[in-house]
Formats: structure tokens, C-alpha cells, sequence
């Protein structure tokens, strides 16, 4: 229904019904469909949620436009020798309001530690409190799980007014990144104890050190942020008010409240995109690119899916090197995206790690060595045949009967997504052929997607996603870590391929793989000073997951189409914390952005990045 | 008839109860991932934290005690979700007056409307205002309604010059709305008030009214009319209660802030408590709406009674 009436809406604007007007300036006015659960930025791990804490209270460090960290709330900041002590220098009079506007107090580093302890109270039920136990401060998750008690055992201290220091329990390269996700920002203490679990109920139960003040916080009806006059980087905030009238039908009507004058950005969805081009093509602009996910296709070790589809069968090919390659070199990744995306080429990733994620010495982590040669491993019709002819021959000595099948999993209500597998279906199919493999479209639910398809093992070959939680790239190892059952001592199995429960297996093949490369992860790990060594051990390490068909990378998030007055190339940019949810440093302009001109910002803005 | 009332209630009750046991016990099946949005990035330390928050890690009796104690003393919990931490009661009444009046206003605009409309449709039948009214009906009920009230919205607004957004300080803000909800219920009544009274016209007793000289006015209000609102009276509580509840689909256009939808996003979110605040009242207004019901068709037909017939 929703698709029938984008189109309704599309056809209107085909026939001009629609008259372009102009907003007010000074005010972004803007609809939305998802409601804030909380204001409690503490406790809170959606993008929602998340975005309000991010523009009404400062981290320590920030990014800029073009992801480098920046001084925020910390002047300063040093680390030990031994890379167990951060300390940070903090700005002085930097003040606490409330919703009014009205002073309430100074910020000063207890405010930090009265933020970290709400986090670590588990009583809260902080979503994002295992950020924290990541940074691997000094007792923070005996403390959440009550092994500690005594909060000063925990490593976090005001040494005076300005001076936080954080104690590690090990060395954390990328700690100061961590800084930046809602876990670590600061809450003005005495607020924190009186209101307990009612924090951020409502916008007076919270108060405010960002660049804006929610004035209004109107669930279901509005969000308005008002400008903190008293900011210390007043002059770096040049959007006034931001004004969110809350549209539960926001995807269809935000498009054409745009045209009539009455919002200042729309999303434009896939579904009216062509009708855009034909009739605005001017105002469409491109989101930055982000970052913050990438995507691969995993292949299940431990298939629990139905017996008609012969999980057994599976289980006896996927552990063949010979047949994940033929997969992996049969699949035409940028054929199956078109399904999604009209620019797959600038999409596609060889790589787990996003391209410009992470550099060490001026060097791409994506164009270490470990990678040079990875482009091999792709799509290569030849090749997949060569595989498949020696998979035939040592599947056929294990025992495997063919066709196998390969249960492709999907998410029911994602229509790109639908069409994204009917066109890998036939193109495997295709180029191995009906007697090697049968490819099995299997719809999953809409909610609880993941739940009842990847963690439940229900898949053999599913597009999985993860999110950097850090600046580092042992970020994009953890989706493939051991899962050890405390008790049995066995592996549970990581819950995207389950590949550690080969090791409780006889599975020589894949034992030996999994041993080599949890060690190497293990290696890298553990260099924490060396950082261009430890990098390409990283790299050394995701390269043996591609190079052995473990995993294909695919690729990163898709930025999506909008018509707005904002530029967002001046936006912060960083593929973790939440920085990037920021209205701080942007513009808002009378008029709509015009597709030249982000292009134009977009050649700026690399120009920059790349020098 | 207070005794029929007592029983009736008593009745209710039982219904009631077994609705949120049943809804209690439902919601507690939904997989544990759906109550933590980041549930791929937490420990299960935090994990069994928050079920042991929200009461899931004891037995399902101990569950449902917990919940009837609540109830009794009036307490729904609060929100985990939708608004975390604020009570279930407290969300809901701010949103159950504005459903109120835009239901209250729309079935009052559908009866003005709707019912004179079939009365004339029924007293013309066969002709012309027949036959528009029949091509209305036909049209409200083949149309897809997301369809039509998307076209009052982009074209109405238009029209009256007023954003596309609801304005419940601006009188102009309820006119498009409460005809978008209207026309369904306005089709409705004229359909089924023109049945009913074509079928009444072609009785015996009317034959005989107008054999005896009755005017055709008195014979379509005080004969025709009256008995076949009986059938519509059973009806109009539920009707009411029902529009008062909220429509997902108007409510969701125009951002009013009411019951609309409601249910359904709660249970998407998981809010458990939510989920249960909502189902007690819409279960209430049901049992409340088919009791008037019974009342309204006794006020109207002096021939049903609530008062047990004795045989011969």
C-alpha cells in the first residue's frame, strides 16, 4: 500500500498539482516518523534516540568534517606509557542549562563520572553499557554485573574540577574514540540522583551543554531545539531552531511538504526517485557516504533450518574450500545490488573493513598489503567452474549429494532486498547450474528478523551487516569471535556464521583454519604500540576470511537520495559514536541544495580528505 | 432488567479477565530480541539485567499476580519503550480526548449526513437520488479509503490554503479529517438505513397504515423509520466507541495525536505494559459498546425486553 500511494504521490507531481514555496530561514523545519523512547542519552542505543542527545550534550572530543578528532569538552588530552591511563583536560565554563535556558551549574569531570556510573548502574538498564566494558576501564563490568560494589574501585576519577582520568585494564589504541558514544558523556550529577530511572523522561528531566536546547518535547507531535545562546562554540552553530513535526506517514508526505514550502528536508525513497528525476532532477542531492555499516555475505557452519532442505548436505559442502569459492567466484555482487542501488560500482567493497574507515601512515587499512592480491577472489565465471569441477569430485567422495541446497535468506518486507536475491538466485543458478547447487528463497519475518534467520542459524547464505564501534579495525573482527558456553566450555557459536563450532568438530579443514586465524586476530590484539603493525595484522587477518570464502564482502551502507536545504558535507563526520548526528558546523539555506552543488561539495570536500 | 444488567456485567468481567490473560501470556512469547534494540552488542549480563527488570526471568503466575495487583490498585505500569519510564495511564489519557472528539465529530457528521441520505434514497427508490446515492456508496466502499483520504489531504489542504500537518488550535484542521473519517460510516448508515426501510415499507402493518389514511410522512418516520433503526441502534455504540478509538490511517496522515495506530506500534516496539494498557481499554470499550447497544434496541423496540417471559 505504502509503494501504491508513493507512486500516487509521484503521478501528482507529474502533473504539477504542487506549488513550490519558500520556508523560513533561520528555523530547519523538518517531519519525522520515529519517536524518541527516551531523552536519556545514557541508557539509549538507537540512531533515534540518539540524535537528540547528540545536539543537546558535548563528548569530550569531536570530529570534523572530515573525521578527525577535535577538542570538544576535553582541551586536551595525554595517555600514559603504558597506555593505561587517558586523562583529559577539560574546558572551563561550560555550563549546565535546563529547557528554559536558565544556568543551572558548571560542568566539571564529576559530571563525567556521574555519567558513567549511571551507565553502570544496572538497575538503568543501559543498552550502551557495553561501549564501556569495550574500552575495558578498570572494573566497569564487575561493577554493572555487581561482582564490584564500591564505584571508586571503578577506573574512572575527577582528579580536580578539569582533570578526568580513565584506568584501563589493558592498553586501548582507540580509546578516544570511544569517548564519543553516549556511554561517556557527562550528566550533571545531583539531576542524575534525584531523577534515577526518570531521567529523560521529558525534556525538563535532563539538562542541556550542546550546541541546542529542546524546548519542546511534544512525543507524537514535536521536537523543537532552540540554539544554546551560551554555547562555547556559539559561533560554530548557525541553524537557529530545528523544528521536527512529527508525520507518522513522514516518508510519503515529507517529499511533497518540500515542494509546497513546509519542510526543509525529505528523504526521497527509491519508489518516487525516477519520478524526481524526470520532474526536479535539480533538487535531488546524495547523503555523504556512511561508513558506519558495511556488509557481507556470511555462509552458516551450523545450519538449523528444516530437514527438506538437508542441513546436513549443507554442512558437508560449506565446510569444502573448493565449494565456497565456487559461490564466491559465481556471484556477480554488482548485478544482485542493482536490485538496491543505481550506482552499485561506487558501493561495492572487497572488504570487510570499509575503504577509508581506518590509515596508518597515510596508507588506506583497505590497501595494506594483506589485500593486494584479494581482487582474485571475485566474481569470475571460469574460475567458479574450475571450483566447482574439483568441489564435485571431493563433495562426492565426502558423501554430498547434488544438487546442494542453499537456503538465501531475506527479510520479508524489504522489497529491494526481495529482488536482490531473486537476481543472485538466477544468476548462480545460471552460471553453476541446477545440478550443483539449488538456490532456496526463504522470506523471513518482518519483525524479529534476525532473531528467526542469523542467530537462529536458519540460513545458509545470508547478507549480514555490522557497525564499527570504534576506530580501530579490530572493530570488524568481532562479528566472527568465539563464543565459548562458560559452563560446557564449548562454542556456542558466533551468531554470524557459527565457524567456532567447527572447533568442538572433527572438521580437520576447517579446525586448522579457524585455529590460524583466531590466533593471528589474537596477535593483533595484542600489539598496542606498534599501530602500522597492528593494522596489517588486522588485515592480515580479515584477508584469510576472503582468501578462504569465509566471508564476501559486498558493500557499504547505501547514501540515500534527499531533497534539502543543509549541506551535508559540513556536517561531522565519523563512522562511530555519535558525532555524526550533529547540526553543529552546518548551514541552512533559503533554498534547496541543487545537485551541482553537491556535487560540487562532494569533489570539495574529497579534495580535502584526501590531502 | 438491573438484574439482566448485574449478570451482564459480571459476564464482562469474566471476559475481560480471560482477554488479558490471554494477551498477557501472548505478548510473553515474542522473542527476548525484540525488548533490546541493540541486543547484537550486549553482554548477557545485560541482557538477563533488563528481562529481571522487567519481571520476564520469574514464573508466568508470578507474572500475571504481579500484573492483577497492579491493576487493582490502578497502576498499568509504565513505558519501556514508546515513552520510557513514563506511566502507560499517563500516555493514554492525553491521547484518548483528542481520538474523542474527532470520533464524537465524525459520527455526528455521519448521521447528519448518512441517515437522511438513506431515508431519501429509500423513499426515492428506483430514481435518480437512488441511484447517485447507491453510486456513492458503491464508490466509498471500492475505493481503497488510504486511497481517497490521500486525495482530501493533498487536494483539501490545497484548497483551503492550511499546512498538511494538523492543527488542533485551527477550526479549518478538523474539516478534512473529520470527512475522511466520516465517509465510510456515511455510507454505512445510508446504506443500511435504506435496506431497512425498503424492507420495512413492503410489511403488512404499513399496507394497512396507509389503507387506514395515515400520511406518508407519518408512516416513514413514526412506522418505516423507527423500526428499522432498531437494527441500526444495536450498532451505533460500538460504532461510536470504535471511531473514538482511533483511525490508524487518518490519525497517521494529519499527525493527530491520538489512539490511532497506537496498538499496532506497541506491539512492533514490544512494550509489554503498553501493549496490555491498550488492550484493557479497547476490550472495555467493546463490552461497553455491544451492553448500550442492548440498551439503545430496548429503548427503541418496546417489543424486546430484558425481563425473563413467563410460559403458559
Amino acid at each position: 500500500m505504502k509503494k501504491a500511494l508513493a507512486i500516487l504521490l509521484s503521478l501528482m507531481l507529474l502533473i504539477g498539482l504542487v506549488p513550490a514555496a519558500v520556508a523560513d530561514s533561520g528555523t530547519l523545519t523538518t517531519y519525522y516518523s520515529g519517536e524518541v523512547s527516551t531523552l536519556n542519552y545514557l541508557v539509549s542505543s538507537t540512531e533515534n534516540d540518539q540524535v537528540v542527545g547528540a545536539n543537546i550534550v558535548d563528548t569530550l572530543v569531536e570530529y570534523n568534517t572530515l573525521g578527525e578528532v577535535i577538542p570538544c569538552l576535553a582541551e586536551t588530552w595525554e595517555s600514559s606509557e603504558d597506555g593505561l591511563t587517558w586523562t583529559f583536560h577539560l574546558r572551563k565554563g561550560v555550563k549546565w542549562y535546563n529547557c528554559f535556558g536558565e544556568e543551572v551549574a558548571e560542568l566539571t569531570a564529576a559530571d563525567f563520572v556521574a555519567g558513567l556510573k549511571y551507565v553502570l548502574t544496572a538497575k538503568y538498564e543501559s543498552a550502551i553499557a557495553s561501549n564501556v566494558f569495550t574500552a575495558q576501564i578498570v572494573n566497569a563490568e564487575a561493577y554493572y554485573n555487581g561482582e564490584v560494589t564500591d564505584f571508586d574501585q571503578v577506573g574512572v576519577k575527577a582528579v580536580d574540577d578539569y582533570t578526568l582520568q580513565y584506568n584501563l585494564a589493558n592498553p586501548v589504541p582507540y580509546f578516544v574514540s570511544m569517548t564519543t558514544y553516549g556511554s561517556f558523556m557527562p550528566v550533571y550529577g545531583p539531576l542524575a540522583e534525584e531523577q534515577g530511572a526518570n531521567l529523560g523522561v521529558d525534556n525538563q528531566s535532563i539538562y542541556y551543554c550542546g550546541a541546542y536546547i529542546l524546548e519542546t518535547f511534544e512525543p507524537q507531535s514535536e521536537r523543537l531545539y532552540v540554539k544554546n545562546q551560551n554555547y562555547w562554540d556559539a559561533d560554530n552553530v548557525f541553524i537557529e531552531k530545528i523544528d521536527q513535526l512529527y508525520n507518522a506517514e513522514a516518508a510519503t508526505l515529507s517529499p511533497i511538504a518540500a515542494l509546497r514550502g513546509e519542510v526543509d528536508y525529505a528523504d526521497l525513497d527509491n519508489d518516487i526517485l525516477d519520478d524526481w528525476r524526470t520532474n526536479h532532477p535539480e533538487l535531488i542531492t546524495q547523503a555523504r557516504s556512511n561508513l558506519q555499516y558495511s556488509y557481507f555475505y556470511c555462509f552458516d557452519f551450523a545450519p538449523q533450518y528444516e530437514e527438506e532442505y538437508d542441513p546436513a548436505n549443507w554442512v558437508i559442502a560449506v565446510n569444502n574450500s573448493n565449494f565456497r569459492h565456487s559461490i564466491m567466484s559465481a556471484m556477480d555482487r554488482l548485478y544482485g545490488m542493482t536490485a538496491e542501488a543505481d550506482n552499485p560500482e561506487n558501493l561495492l567493497e572487497n572488504t570487510i573493513t570499509p575503504p577509508a574507515f581506518a590509515s596508518v601512515n597515510g596508507k588506506d587499512f583497505t590497501a595494506l598489503p594483506a589485500f593486494a592480491n584479494i581482487d582474485q577472489y571475485f566474481y569470475n565465471t571460469e574460475k567458479a567452474l574450475e571450483y566447482k569441477a574439483k568441489a564435485v569430485k571431493e563433495l562426492t567422495a565426502a558423501g554430498a549429494t547434488f544438487p546442494v541446497k542453499l537456503v538465501l535468506t531475506y527479510k520479508s518486507n524489504d522489497s529491494d532486498w526481495a529482488n536482490e536475491v531473486q537476481l543472485e538466485k538466477a544468476q548462480l543458478e545460471s552460471v553453476l547450474g541446477t545440478d550443483y547447487i539449488e538456490v532456496i528463497l526463504y522470506a523471513g519475518p518482518a519483525d524479529n528478523f534476525l532473531s528467526q534467520t542469523r542467530r537462529a542459524g536458519k540460513y545458509s547464505m545470508q547478507k549480514c551487516n555490522w557497525g564499527a564501534d570504534y576506530a580501530d579495525p579490530e572493530t570488524w573482527t568481532d562479528p566472527f569471535a568465539e563464543n565459548i558456553d562458560s559452563e560446557t566450555g564449548l562454542h556456542k557459536g558466533n551468531s554470524y556464521n557459527f565457524i567456532d563450532k567447527m572447533l568442538d568438530t572433527d572438521n580437520e579443514e576447517t579446525k586448522a583454519f579457524l585455529t590460524a586465524y583466531y590466533a593471528k586476530v589474537a596477535e593483533a590484539k595484542a600489539e598496542t604500540n606498534d599501530i602500522e603493525k597492528r593494522y596489517n595484522l588486522f588485515a592480515e587477518a580479515e584477508a584469510m576470511l576472503i582468501e578462504n570464502a569465509i566471508v564476501i564482502p559486498f558493500r557499504k551502507s547505501i547514501a540515500g537520495y534527499q531533497v534539502t536545504k543543509i549541506d551535508v558535507y559540513e556536517g561531522e563526520y565519523a563512522p562511530f559514536g555519535i558525532c555524526n548526528l550533529k547540526y553543529k558546523f552546518q548551514h541552512l539555506q533559503d533554498e534547496f541544495v541543487t545537485a551541482e552543488q553537491n556535487e560540487q561539495s562532494y569533489q570539495k570536500w574529497l579534495e580535502a580528505k584526501t590531502k | 432488567m438491573l438484574k439482566y444488567l448485574i449478570k451482564r456485567f459480571a459476564r464482562s468481567l469474566l471476559t475481560l479477565f480471560f482477554i488479558l490473560v490471554i494477551v498477557f501470556v501472548l505478548v510473553r512469547q515474542m522473542p527476548i530480541e525484540g525488548y533490546f534494540p541493540n541486543f547484537e552488542k550486549m553482554t548477557q549480563a545485560q541482557i538477563d539485567n533488563g528481562l529481571h527488570q522487567m519481571g520476564l526471568d520469574q514464573p508466568m503466575t508470578v507474572q500475571l499476580a504481579e500484573f492483577f495487583k497492579g491493576l487493582l490498585h490502578g497502576d498499568l505500569g509504565v513505558s519501556r519503550v514508546y515513552n520510557r519510564g513514563k506511566p502507560v495511564w499517563d500516555i493514554l489519557k492525553t491521547k484518548i480526548p483528542i481520538s474523542i472528539q474527532l470520533g464524537s465529530l465524525s459520527i455526528l457528521f455521519s448521521m447528519i449526513v448518512g441517515l437522511p441520505m438513506g431515508i431519501h434514497m429509500a423513499k426515492r427508490k428506483g430514481k435518480l437520488p437512488d441511484h447517485l446515492g447507491t453510486a456513492f456508496i458503491v464508490l466509498i466502499q471500492a475505493v481503497p479509503a488510504a486511497v481517497y483520504y490521500l486525495f482530501i489531504q493533498l487536494y483539501g489542504t490545497e484548497l483551503m490554503q492550511i499546512k498538511l500537518r494538523f492543527d488542533p488550535g485551527d477550526w479549518r484542521s478538523w474539516i478534512l479529517p473529520v470527512l475522511s473519517l466520516s465517509l465510510g460510516n456515511i455510507a454505512y448508515y445510508a446504506m443500511w438505513i435504506r435496506r431497512y426501510m425498503v424492507d420495512e415499507s413492503t410489511k403488512d402493518y404499513i399496507m394497512l397504515a396507509r389503507i387506514k389514511g395515515c400520511g406518508e410522512g407519518r408512516i416513514m418516520f413514526r412506522h418505516i423509520f423507527r423500526n428499522a433503526f432498531v437494527p441500526m441502534a444495536q450498532y451505533l455504540p460500538t460504532s461510536f466507541l470504535n471511531t473514538v478509538i482511533g483511525s490508524i490511517y487518518i490519525e497517521s496522515l494529519w499527525s493527530i495525536k491520538g489512539m490511532g495506530g497506537l496498538l499496532v506500534d506497541v506491539i512492533h516496539k514490544q512494550d509489554n505494559n503498553m501493549i496490555l494498557g491498550i488492550v484493557l481499554l479497547f476490550a472495555c470499550v467493546g463490552i461497553i459498546g455491544l451492553m448500550l447497544g442492548d440498551l439503545l434496541m430496548v429503548l427503541f423496540d418496546p417489543r424486546i425486553s430484558f425481563a425473563r417471559k413467563g410460559g403458559d
